[in-house]
């Protein structure tokens, strides 16, 4: 933005508000998303649309769903942080993740040395990222000496040992394969967000241990304080690594990206700046393990330290938005509704139960093929194999979209959406500056 | 504290010495060279390909996966109870043939519908979408293998079933014996890392291949429709998948289920990337030191001289992360292989 501005006489509040337009309204719909989906499903409508509501219900994540929206949201952006921003693929990125959960569920069981059990939770979560901090400069002194497909690969070999130890170590719990959970002898209360030290200025999460609250006639479910404390950490998150990116440090980032050998010409270390971008991304990928811990309570190699849990990260970034900081929280978003409109359970709602209801008996009896019923049909290609519609999806957009969704909205707009909006705001509001240098990208 | 040290190191060497009697020596030797052509015919594909086009292929695990199951179905159509074990073994080479044509047409496919359009893109996006089209495949394979009934995480028993009567039993030769398998598997190995490699250096498209791996442009600038190279190499590296996948079928320590997808796709990478990505010999030599260390890392947990479980499958990795950090390009890399 170099042009004069003709706005000196605002307030930098006004500026910076309009400037955060599809913040707020992003960070509105997720505040309000609780209410609105019980608002949602429990509409009642006149006969001729009587079927939204259902449908609704169907399609729209409950807001437990949520939460995993929200924290593994966390980890996509913070693998897109370094992967889409430097453009090194950190495929072992799920050690930090596992890293962030195990630190957790482990101090909480007084394994975790000099830690006692009843640390703060917030004091965990910013543990665990220095932990994956410390680890994230051993491996990327390693690994950041090559490039391309060998810094992908010797990134997954390390989470792959650190897997296969973590799978088999008795150390951290009896059963080690199927995961380990946080003790109710050691640790009876749930894990707090708030102020440390300061009972009363903190909530608990989780679904069976956490805080419910009442506050202006509004009754809060524990998943509901649940959603809004982990929310209000990922917001955190969100803008710190936002901070970083738009400062200078992540305009190297990104010289990295487009031309490595040009950003050291100039003059930059990148060895250095790759390696610090890499720490941050993990320290945000362990706090996302950390929430994911603090709120399920339990943890398993499987959900943390298996390289597809990467494999995920990369998925949501890709339908999201390659190289955007939020696009990986939508593209989580989208993941999950996908997978819970197709589960095999039907919880939350889902496809068969919607169909069932809505379809005459008739129809779902009818045979396709081979003595196979429509019902069948649904129940043998649909539910539970959302990963097949997600893998197809993301090979079209590998090959069609890949800037993702928030990426290719930018790419229309003709620049970063918040700009964007601030400009057209601005020029609609009879200031006479033109709209903001369209050129601007990152 | 040190006497308990002098003691567990005094005891150390009287197990360790049991290595080193003939038995102990000779079935650890067969166990590895077993398990290195398994690994062998594992990563050869994943090789041969990114030597070429320097694209990894993250659907190598996947497409070795269904291999197993096509071969599978090939042998449970073909055998029945009657068969003889000779017949078997017959059959097997059958279901081989059919396999390998099977998966060298998809692979043909997949490259020149999906990854074609890729090679003027940053390499990532090569991993990324190999990776989806494993995404597809696994989930594709775990409807189809749910709908007949079969349990898709377990191995598959009835292909197992198939296997002639002496693969299954240890065979004696002389002073050794050796497990009917294991043999197998190196006598396969043998031949198809021989068939290979006459083929990369006896033939003339084997010329072209190694050519154009060198310097796909020169090549091209030679009037040779490298194009038209990467698609059958691309299809040959499949269709060394799904052999690879077929002889491990019949293994009892793999078994055809959907997880030898990843099980199969981790090690291949590792052989690939110690031995130095796309070059064929260093493959060959990574899996024999895979295979050995595996191998005796295996003996030592066995015979409890380490009482570590991870042990075997940690060894392999570790292997990796110490070549890594020594010599990051592998055994015989280039430092600048796969620059296209």
């Amino acid at each position: 933005m170099t042009e004069t501005e003709a706005t000196t006489e605002e307030s930098w509040l006004v500026r910076y508000g309009r400037e955060h337009v599809p913040h707020l309204l992003v960070i509105a719909f997720l505040a309000l998303y609780p209410g609105l989906y019980t608002l949602a499903v429990g509409l009642s409508l006149p006969a001729p649309l009587g079927w939204v509501p259902d449908l609704l219900y169907a399609v729209l994540p409950r807001v437990d769903t949520m939460i995993v929206v929200l924290y593994f949201g966390l980890f996509a952006m913070s693998f897109d942080f370094v992967s889409g921003y430097t453009g090194y693929l950190s495929f072992g990125h799920a050690v930090f993740f596992g890293t962030g959960a195990y630190t957790v569920v482990l101090a909480a069981n007084g394994l975790l040395p000099f830690v006692p059990s009843g640390t703060p939770f917030l004091l965990l979560l910013v543990l665990a990222g220095l932990l994956a901090v410390a680890l994230a400069f051993a491996i990327g002194a390693v690994s950041f000496r090559l490039s391309g497909v060998y810094f992908a690969m010797i990134t997954l070999g390390v989470s792959q040992v650190v897997y296969v130890f973590v799978r088999d170590w008795d150390y951290v719990g009896p059963n080690p394969k199927d995961g380990i959970s946080v003790s109710f002898d050691l640790h009876p209360g749930a894990f707090e967000i708030g102020v440390p030290f300061v009972d009363a200025l903190g909530l608990g999460i989780g679904k069976l241990t956490g805080d419910t609250l009442a506050i202006a006639g509004l009754e809060l479910s524990t998943v509901e304080v649940s959603y809004y404390c982990i929310g209000l950490v990922v917001l955190v998150c969100y803008f710190a690594m936002q901070r970083v990116i738009h400062s200078p440090f992540g305009k190297v980032m990104l010289a990295i990206r487009e031309n490595e050998e040009r950003a050291r010409a100039v003059g930059y270390d990148t060895y250095r700046y790759k390696l610090v971008a890499f720490a941050v991304s993990a320290f945000f990928a362990a706090v996302a393990g950390g929430l994911f811990a603090g709120y399920s309570r339990a943890v398993s190699p499987d959900e943390t330290f298996f390289f597809l849990v990467t494999g995920d990260a990369l998925l949501v970034s890709i339908i999201g938005g390659f190289g955007t900081l939020a696009g990986p929280l939508f593209g989580t978003w989208f993941d999950e509704l996908l997978r819970e409109f197709l589960s095999k359970e039907g919880t939350g709602g889902g496809l068969l139960p919607f169909l069932q209801e809505y379809l005459p008996q008739s129809v779902l009896d009818a045979v396709i093929l081979n003595g196979m019923t429509v019902g069948e049909a649904v129940d043998t290609f649909l539910n539970g194999h959302a990963s097949l519609y997600l893998g197809l999806l993301f090979v079209l957009f590998v090959l069609f979209v890949p800037n993702g969704l928030l990426g290719t909205v930018r790419e229309r707009a003709g620049g970063r959406v918040s700009k964007r909006v601030a400009a057209r705001l601005r020029s609609r509001g009879g200031t006479e500056t033109a709209r903001g240098t369209a050129s601007e990208d990152d | 504290m040190s006497a308990l040290f002098a003691a567990s190191v005094g005891a150390l060497p009287l197990q360790l010495a049991e290595l080193f009697t003939f038995d102990a020596l000779s079935s650890v030797l067969f166990d590895a060279l077993s398990k290195a052509a398994v690994y062998a015919m594992l990563a050869m594909g994943l090789t041969l390909i990114f030597g070429l086009m320097g694209v990894l292929n993250f659907a190598h695990g996947s497409l070795t996966m269904l291999g197993a199951y096509l071969g599978g179905l090939v042998m449970v159509v073909l055998v029945t109870g009657a068969t003889g074990p000779w017949t078997r073994l017959a059959f097997f080479f059958v279901g081989l043939v059919v396999v390998f044509g099977l998966l060298s047409a998809l692979g043909a496919t997949l490259e020149v519908g999906l990854i074609r359009p890729l090679y003027d893109r940053p390499p990532i996006y090569q991993i990324l979408l190999t990776f989806g089209i494993t995404l597809v495949i696994d989930e594709l394979v775990r409807i189809v293998v749910l709908f007949y009934g079969l349990q898709p995480i377990t191995e598959w028993q009835e292909a197992l079933g198939t296997k002639p009567y002496f693969l299954g039993q240890q065979l004696v030769l002389g002073p050794v014996s050796v497990g009917g398998m294991d043999l197998f598997e190196m006598l396969l190995g043998a031949a198809t890392v021989a068939a290979v490699w006459a083929f990369l250096t006896r033939t003339r498209y084997g010329l072209v291949v190694r050519a154009g791996s060198e310097d796909a442009e020169m090549t091209e600038a030679l009037g040779i429709d490298v194009r038209r190279v990467f698609t059958t190499v691309f299809a040959l590296g499949v269709g060394l998948a799904g052999v690879a996948g077929m002889l491990l079928m019949w293994d009892n320590n793999w078994g055809a289920s959907v997880p030898l997808a990843t099980e199969t796709l981790l090690p291949a990478f590792v052989v690939v990337i110690i031995g130095g990505l796309g070059t064929f010999r260093g493959t060959v030599v990574a899996a024999v030191i895979v295979g050995f260390a595996d191998a005796l890392a295996q003996w030592l947990f066995v015979n409890s001289v380490v009482d570590f479980p991870p042990l075997p499958q940690l060894t392999v990795f570790l292997i990796l992360v110490v070549m890594l950090v020594i010599r990051p390009q592998g055994l015989f890399g280039r430092a600048e292989v796969g620059g296209h």
